[in-house]
Order: C-alpha cells, then sequence, then structure tokens
C-alpha cells in the first residue's frame, strides 16, 4: 500500500486535505486509485475509488460524497454519504465509519422506502450484517449497477414484499470463508406480465449456511413457506410445504445435491438439479416423489396437467412413486410406479360449471378402472414402456375383469401388442394397438376382436330382459381420431334364433357432452316368440327380419334411425295372442285397431296373421310410422291408415295404425309401461 | 356479340373461374353465419328469450 | 306423400317441371339453413351456455379474450384472483373441448365433415364481431380490446 498526504494549506491546521491512495487490497475485494479529498471548513468531502474488484466483477469510476466527513484517531467518518457510480447517483445514502488502515467499519445504508442495511466489517474481513425491511424495488435500484439482469429480472416480476435478514460472513483463514444468511419474507409475492407464474401473501423463513473458498462453495438451506399461494401455470401452490437442501456454488452454476420437501399427500420428496445463474435456466432438475396420494395429490396438480379439459371429471385414487426428470426446462423422463390406483371418468352431464363448484360425488362414472398396479416409463428421446396389471374395471354398466397391459411407450404415443380384457364370460381382445398425441388430440388405430359373451349375462347386467344367445365381434378397423371412434367390422349376436349384426359402427365425440354413437343395424330371422317372451309382450309366433339405418344414439338413447320391421314369409303357423294385440294397439296410439270388433278379440286367444310390418323414421323426436309397404291390391288405404298386421286364417284379424307421427318419448314410456307392468290398455 | 360485349362476357368468366380457385363455392357461408349468430345468441345470451334461463326477479320469501 | 298428378304439356306443367328440377339440384342452398338442432349440438350449447355464467366476468376482466381462431385464451391471468387460475384455466380448457365438438359436429351434421375447417372460421370471425364492448378480441396475432 502506497498513500501520499498532501496538506494544501497549513502545516498544523489545513482546510483541505487531498489523499491519493494507488492500491487497497483485502481478500476477495480490491480497490485502486483512490483519492480522498476532506475539506476541514465544511466538514465534507470525497471519496473516489478509480477501480474496485469484489470477486470477479470489477467497477469503474466509484465516488463517495459525504454530507460530513471526519477524520478522528486514524477513523474515518463519513455520513449522509451517497455513492456515484460514473457520475450516476445510487439509490441510497449512507453513514460510514472506517479505520484508515487495518481496522473495522462500520456502514449503514438507507434505501428507499425505510430499508435499512447495518453492515460491520471487522479487520479480518469479517462482516456482520442486519438488512432491516428491505423492498424488491429498493433491491433492485440497489443491485442496478452491480448485477444488472437480476435488478431487470426482479422489477419484471413485479415483485412484492419486506425482508428481514442477517448476514453473518467470515472470510478464508485457517479454515474456510463461511456466510449465514437467516431471514423472513412477509407479504411476499410476484407475478410475471401473463399472471402464469405468480404468489401472493407469502411468508416465508429461511436459513442459508455456505462455507468455501473462492469460487467453490458447499451450501445448507432451509425454506419454512408459512403462509400465501403460488401459481405456476396450470398449477396452484398452498403454503405449508418445508424445504431442506444441500449443495455446491461454483460462482456460475448452483448445484443442489439434495433437496428435500416436506409436502401434504406425499410421505417423501426429494430433488437434484442444477441451475445455471448466468442463464437463469435450470440446466436439470431430477424429482422423486415416494408414496403419492393419489386422492390429495390428483386433483390438485396431475389432473390439471393430463386433461384440463375434464379436471373436474377425473377421479383418481391409490398411491404411486414418481420420478422425473428435467432438462434446460424441459420435461425429459417420467418414470411411475402405481400401488393400487384407480382413475374414474365422470359422465359429462352434470359438470361442476359453477366457479369453485364441487362435483357432486353420486355422478355416474362412464369409465373407471382400478386397481391398477405396475410402472410406466416414458422418455421425451426414445423408447420407453408400461407394464400394468389392472385388476378391474367398469364401462357404463359393464364390469371389465383383470387383465394385464403390456405396452411400448414412444416420446408422442404408445403401441400396445395385445391385451385382453375380460367382459364377462368373453372377452375384448386388442392387437396391434398404437396411439400418437398431438395437439389436436389422440389419434390411433387398433383391431378388436370381442369373444363370445353370452346374452343372459349381458343383458342381465345391462338391466335388459334376459335374453338368451351369444354376442361377439369383429372389429378390424378400429380408429381413432380427434373427435371420432371408428368401429370398421362388425358385432354380431345370436339371439331369439337369429342374429342381430351392427355395423359401420361410430363413436362421434367419446368423451365430450356431445358424445353419440351412429351405425347400422340388421336383424334376420328373429324368432317372435322368443322375442315377445322376453319383454313379456304378450305372444306372437312366426320370425321377422329388422333392417335399422341411421342409428343414432345420444347417452344410449336413441336419436335417429330408419326401422323396417317385416314377416318372413314361411310356412310356420302365424298366431298373435290377444295381449299382443292389446300392446300393439296401445302403441300406435289409443283407439288404433280396426277391423276388429271388441267383442270378437275378447272371444279368441291367438289370432292368425298372414304378415307383419312396421317403419318407423326417428327424427327430431318423432316417430313417422308406417306399416306393411303396401296392401296386395296396391292401393293405401282409403281411410289413411296403415297395416301393421294383416290378418289370416282363423279367426283372422288386422291390426291397422292411423297415427303417423308418433312423440318417440311418448312411444318408448308407452313400450316400457307395457313391457314393465303387462298392463292391459285400454280398448275404446 | 359485339366486341365490347364479348371482351366484358371472357373478363366475367376469368372472374368467375378465378372466384372458383379461391372460394370454396361449395360451403354455404352465409347459412353458417346465420347458424353462428343463433348459436352465439344463445351461448352469450344476447337476445330477449335465446337463452333459456329466465331473469328471475329476488322474490321474496321464497329465494331461500 | 301423394304423387300429385299435373296437366302434361301445358306451360305451367313444364314450368312447375322445370322448378321441381332446380329445387332438387340445390337442395341445401335453397333452404339456406344449417342443420345445428341436433342433439349432440344442443348439448353442446346447453353446456356452453352454462359455462358462459363462468365465463362471461373473464372476459370482462380480459383474463380470457376472444382469439381469432374460434377459441377462447387465457390471455391475461393475472386478471384473475390467484386461488381462482386454475380454476379459469379449467374452464377455458372444457370451453375450447366443447368449441371443437361444435365445429365438427355442425359439419357432421351437415353431412360435410371436410367443412370443419371452415364452420370454424365463420363462427371465429361471428365470436369476434359479436363480442361484447370491453371485451378483448384478437385480430391476427395482436390481441386489442373492443
Amino acid at each position: 500500500m502506497l498513500a501520499t498526504a498532501v496538506p494544501l494549506a497549513g502545516a498544523t491546521v489545513f482546510r483541505v486535505l487531498a489523499l491519493q491512495i494507488a492500491e487497497i487490497t483485502r481478500p476477495g475485494l480490491a480497490a485502486e486509485e483512490l483519492s480522498v479529498r476532506f475539506d476541514a471548513h465544511a466538514q465534507s468531502g470525497e471519496i473516489a475509488v478509480g477501480r474496485l474488484r469484489v470477486g470477479a466483477r470489477e467497477w469503474r469510476a466509484l465516488s463517495l460524497r459525504c454530507g460530513r466527513l471526519h477524520l478522528d484517531d486514524g477513523v474515518l467518518g463519513c455520513s449522509a454519504a451517497r455513492l456515484e457510480l460514473r457520475g450516476r447517483r445510487l439509490p441510497f445514502e449512507a453513514d460510514i465509519e472506517a479505520t484508515l488502515g487495518p481496522g473495522p467499519a462500520r456502514i449503514v445504508l438507507r434505501l428507499a422506502e425505510g430499508g435499512r442495511i447495518e453492515a460491520a466489517i471487522q479487520a479480518d474481513g469479517s462482516l456482520r450484517a442486519r438488512l432491516h425491511r428491505i423492498r424488491p424495488a429498493a433491491t433492485a435500484a440497489l443491485l442496478e449497477p452491480w448485477l444488472a439482469e437480476l435488478a431487470a429480472r426482479l422489477r419484471e416480476l413485479e415483485a412484492v414484499g419486506v425482508l428481514d435478514a442477517e448476514l453473518d460472513y467470515r472470510p478464508a483463514g485457517v479454515g474456510d470463508a463461511s456466510a449465514t444468511l437467516r431471514g423472513r419474507i412477509a407479504g411476499g409475492g410476484f407475478g410475471s406480465g401473463d399472471g402464469l407464474r405468480a404468489a401472493e401473501g407469502v411468508e416465508a423463513g429461511f436459513t442459508l449456511d455456505a462455507r468455501g473458498t473462492g469460487a467453490a462453495w458447499s451450501w445448507a438451506a432451509q425454506l419454512d413457506w408459512d403462509a400465501g399461494a403460488a401459481y405456476v401455470h396450470p398449477l396452484l401452490f398452498e403454503a405449508g410445504p418445508r424445504l431442506r437442501a444441500h449443495g455446491r456454488f461454483d460462482g456460475r452454476r448452483i448445484v443442489l445435491e439434495r433437496g428435500e420437501l416436506a409436502l401434504d399427500g406425499v410421505a417423501a420428496a426429494s430433488a437434484r438439479g442444477v441451475f445455471d445463474t448466468f442463464g437463469g435456466t435450470l440446466d436439470t432438475l431430477a424429482v422423486e416423489l415416494t408414496d403419492v396420494d393419489l386422492v390429495r395429490i390428483g386433483p390438485r396438480w396431475l389432473a390439471p396437467l393430463l386433461a384440463p379439459a375434464s379436471a373436474q371429471r377425473l377421479r383418481l385414487e391409490g398411491r404411486a412413486d414418481l420420478r422425473a426428470e428435467l432438462r434446460r426446462d424441459r420435461l425429459e423422463t417420467v418414470d411411475v410406479e402405481l400401488h393400487g390406483a384407480g382413475f374414474g371418468l365422470a359422465s359429462p352431464q352434470g359438470e361442476g360449471i359453477a366457479a369453485g363448484g364441487v362435483a357432486e360425488e353420486a355422478r355416474a362414472e362412464v369409465l373407471a378402472f382400478g386397481p391398477v398396479d405396475g410402472r410406466v416409463r416414458w422418455s421425451s428421446r426414445g423408447r420407453g414402456e408400461a407394464a400394468l396389471q389392472v385388476g378391474g374395471g367398469r364401462w357404463e354398466k359393464l364390469a371389465l375383469g383383470a387383465f394385464a397391459l403390456d405396452a411400448v411407450l414412444g416420446p408422442a404415443g404408445l403401441r400396445l401388442p395385445g391385451a385382453r380384457i375380460p367382459l364377462l364370460d368373453g372377452a375384448l381382445v386388442l392387437r396391434d394397438l398404437a396411439l400418437g398425441w398431438s395437439v389436436a388430440g389422440w389419434e390411433g388405430s387398433a383391431g378388436a376382436v370381442l369373444e363370445p359373451v353370452s346374452m343372459p349375462l349381458l343383458t342381465e347386467a345391462l338391466g335388459l330382459p334376459r335374453m338368451a344367445g351369444v354376442m361377439s365381434a369383429a372389429l378390424p378397423g378400429l380408429h381413432l381420431r380427434p373427435g371420432e371412434l371408428v368401429l370398421d367390422g362388425t358385432l354380431a349376436v345370436s339371439v331369439f334364433g337369429g342374429w342381430v349384426q351392427a355395423s359401420g359402427l361410430r363413436v362421434h365425440e367419446p368423451f365430450g357432452v356431445a358424445s353419440h354413437l351412429t351405425g347400422e343395424i340388421e336383424a334376420r330371422h328373429i324368432d317372435l316368440a322368443q322375442l315377445t317372451e322376453a319383454f313379456s309382450f304378450g305372444s306372437i309366433t312366426g320370425h321377422i327380419d329388422a333392417d335399422v339405418r341411421g342409428l343414432e344414439l345420444s347417452s344410449w338413447r336413441p336419436t335417429a334411425f330408419d326401422a323396417r320391421i317385416a314377416s318372413i314369409a314361411g310356412d310356420e303357423r302365424r298366431r298373435i295372442s290377444q295381449r299382443a294385440v292389446q300392446n300393439l294397439g296401445a302403441l300406435g296410439g289409443g283407439g288404433a285397431l280396426a277391423a276388429v270388433q271388441r267383442s270378437v278379440l275378447r272371444l279368441f286367444e291367438t289370432f292368425g296373421y298372414r304378415e307383419l310390418g312396421l317403419r318407423c323414421r326417428l327424427a327430431k323426436g318423432v316417430c313417422e310410422m308406417d306399416g306393411l309397404d303396401a296392401a296386395p291390391d296396391g292401393a293405401a288405404r282409403a281411410d289413411g291408415g296403415f297395416t301393421i298386421v294383416r290378418g289370416g286364417g282363423v279367426p283372422a284379424l288386422d291390426v291397422i295404425g292411423y297415427n303417423r307421427r308418433v312423440d318417440w318419448n311418448e312411444l318408448v314410456a308407452r313400450l316400457q309401461r307395457v313391457v314393465a307392468e303387462g298392463v292391459s290398455p285400454t280398448i275404446d | 356479340m359485339n366486341p365490347v360485349a364479348r371482351w366484358l362476357f371472357a373478363a366475367a368468366l376469368v372472374a368467375s373461374t378465378a372466384a372458383c380457385v379461391t372460394i370454396n363455392i361449395y360451403f354455404p357461408a352465409a347459412a353458417a353465419e346465420k347458424a353462428a349468430d343463433r348459436i352465439i345468441d344463445e351461448v352469450w345470451q344476447l337476445r330477449e328469450g335465446a337463452g333459456s334461463a329466465p331473469a328471475t326477479p329476488p322474490a321474496a320469501g321464497d329465494a331461500k | 306423400m301423394k304423387s300429385a298428378s299435373m296437366p302434361s304439356g301445358s306451360w305451367a306443367g313444364r314450368l312447375a317441371a322445370l322448378f321441381v328440377g332446380l329445387a332438387l339440384a340445390f337442395p341445401v342452398h335453397a333452404q339456406g339453413n344449417l342443420e345445428i338442432d341436433t342433439p349432440a349440438i344442443s348439448a353442446l350449447r346447453k353446456t356452453m351456455q352454462q359455462r358462459h355464467a363462468q365465463l362471461a366476468p373473464l372476459y370482462a376482466s380480459g383474463a380470457v379474450g376472444i382469439a381469432a381462431d374460434g377459441t377462447v385464451s387465457l390471455r391475461d391471468a393475472a386478471a384473475v384472483p390467484l386461488a381462482q387460475r386454475a380454476q379459469a384455466n379449467a374452464a377455458v380448457a372444457a370451453e375450447n373441448a366443447d368449441r371443437a365438438a361444435l365445429y365438427r359436429e355442425i359439419a357432421r351434421a351437415n353431412g360435410h365433415p371436410e367443412w370443419e375447417a371452415e364452420v370454424r372460421r365463420t363462427f371465429a370471425q361471428r365470436w369476434l364481431e359479436r363480442a361484447q364492448p370491453g371485451w378483448w378480441v384478437q385480430q391476427g396475432a395482436a390481441w386489442s380490446r373492443k
């Protein structure tokens, strides 16, 4: 150190003292080209530093103007001081007392908005500082000249809050340098301009211990988040988590060797990672959550990520272990182990739309799986796999048996060589399922076969009248695209002595309120005796064919179709019972019977008939009825009626409908009354 | 046909072919706008009677 | 339907026949209406109308804007209280899922699934034009207040 004092006037009582110091060096700190100018009369002065280096950073042209400057016993006192950097005034006022040469110094910085920093620096370079009521705006202003990017970031985030902290720093001596920062944030918050990252009302206490030398530091931190909430799109986090972490810092990268988070609903949460302070990016982060309670974590953090549009309809339960890795702010791998997990998707009808509304508990689930055990490993860069054991499931009213899913996962899709999902006494067998994810939604294809399911079991499960027979399906062309599920192939049911075949099946908007199914149905050689018995409709013998074109079902209720039923020419004895006649009449609307006297009707149990036919074209809630295509003589009935049953044999009977436009709901209600209660309709 | 009329005819023909290229004439744009307006009226409840929610005056004693 | 007997050969009959021919050639266009009353479309309209109660204040505050592509967009989450941002986002996602379904369904209900993009474009334009004063609308990529 070289110092020259030049008294400008007078030997004992000088008016102005100018001091030039070439260099002052302390560990981690160097000041060059210092000059001190002291005006004894005005008791003021100025200290200028040509170049200041702290650590790896350097500043030029600093000057400190002291409102009051005094020098007693080698102690320099500078109060009401203002610091300028290259001619720009820094936003604080300082009081400084420093021993010239080796010795302690005390600095008080008064910042904007009542903030205050008191620091005491000892001769050995150790520092003790107290930070009082520091606010982000003041911090940003204070940091501006030194860490411009950090200051800009603080401003950009519109940070608010008050920080109170204590800093203890000991420079490296015999051992490493050490620093302890202990503090508390009150009323903290921030918000990115678009509101997608924000926090409010944050109360948190923290402790940071660091020790090291030069650029190599190790640290341990502790954070207790006591109040407030944060939103990181699309997730809401609330106060409660407690973080314990330790790691290293090399001047550029903060290495998180291990962080442990105490989180409600998670038995243990830990993380490792590297944060680049220069780029402000997360280089890597590995998170491990053990024993996650899906009931509590699911609605909060999984549903908004997995299915934001139907988050309210998604139910999750069971437990999971989860590991995820991020690289450069992007998700790279996910590894999930499920333990007795359950998933359910509620019907979209009656969606809990009201803001903050809680979805009703009793809402029926369209689809559910569980318990599910197994592991799913996904990677953004290559092959992953899923190996799951599904204990069972439910689709609408149908219970699904246990099955295994072994799929190969890609970055944006999956392939499943095959799966066999038991359904009652049969099974749904999927082959070569390929699913891909794009912004528009899921797309994929598969082949499916329904191994025979016995109709008695199926009808019982669906709450329908018991039917004999089996159902099976061969659907080689299953295609899923946004808004549509195509089932190319046929679904066949052998029932009532004949068969029913559905083809061209399509499910439109499978996952929303607009969900509906379209297809074509052909029924051949249906034994009316079995059919009418199953539905307690009275009794009709004979066989029919039926064709349903353009069938459309919404929530399993028909909304459109063009259906024809016609008896098949054959030599069997065709009879229709008195009750079936009455029921038919009731369906056609009251008083639809003609050509038969009530007295005659009552005389016989059954009647012979030659042929039978009915057509119903349903559209917009109205069924347009028609009967047998035409009378043998080719003319429509003069009275505008249509023949449903044409008599033959002894005694013969015609059933003729007159009401061509029937309200469909009314018709269904009548049919249900007739079938369920077996009530004889009134005949006038 | 006089030259002017012929020229006009040719211009009209060119214009109509160009229009065919740029506009899908099969899409009933006017009908679609009408449909959109009907649905918007209903969803945003812009017109009296368009919405199904009747403005119920706070009935004394009846509510809650 | 009963077939009406027509005095063939008369001028009136020829004109009528010509007229019938035209009507058959442009059955949809002559009607001038798109089918929007199918059960699926009705269900969507009802759900969207119910959801509007939740979205209307979000449009008014500018949190959610009417996007140029026929969707709605969470353009300023900061306008929503922190605790309700996740719900607002869910409402936007659900609304957009319904709108996508609506455009598809209208195209499909009218027998032209390939019209979806045009239905969407038409709706996008109408939503923008019918937006209430004070709501935020997107033109091109830029947002402005109506």
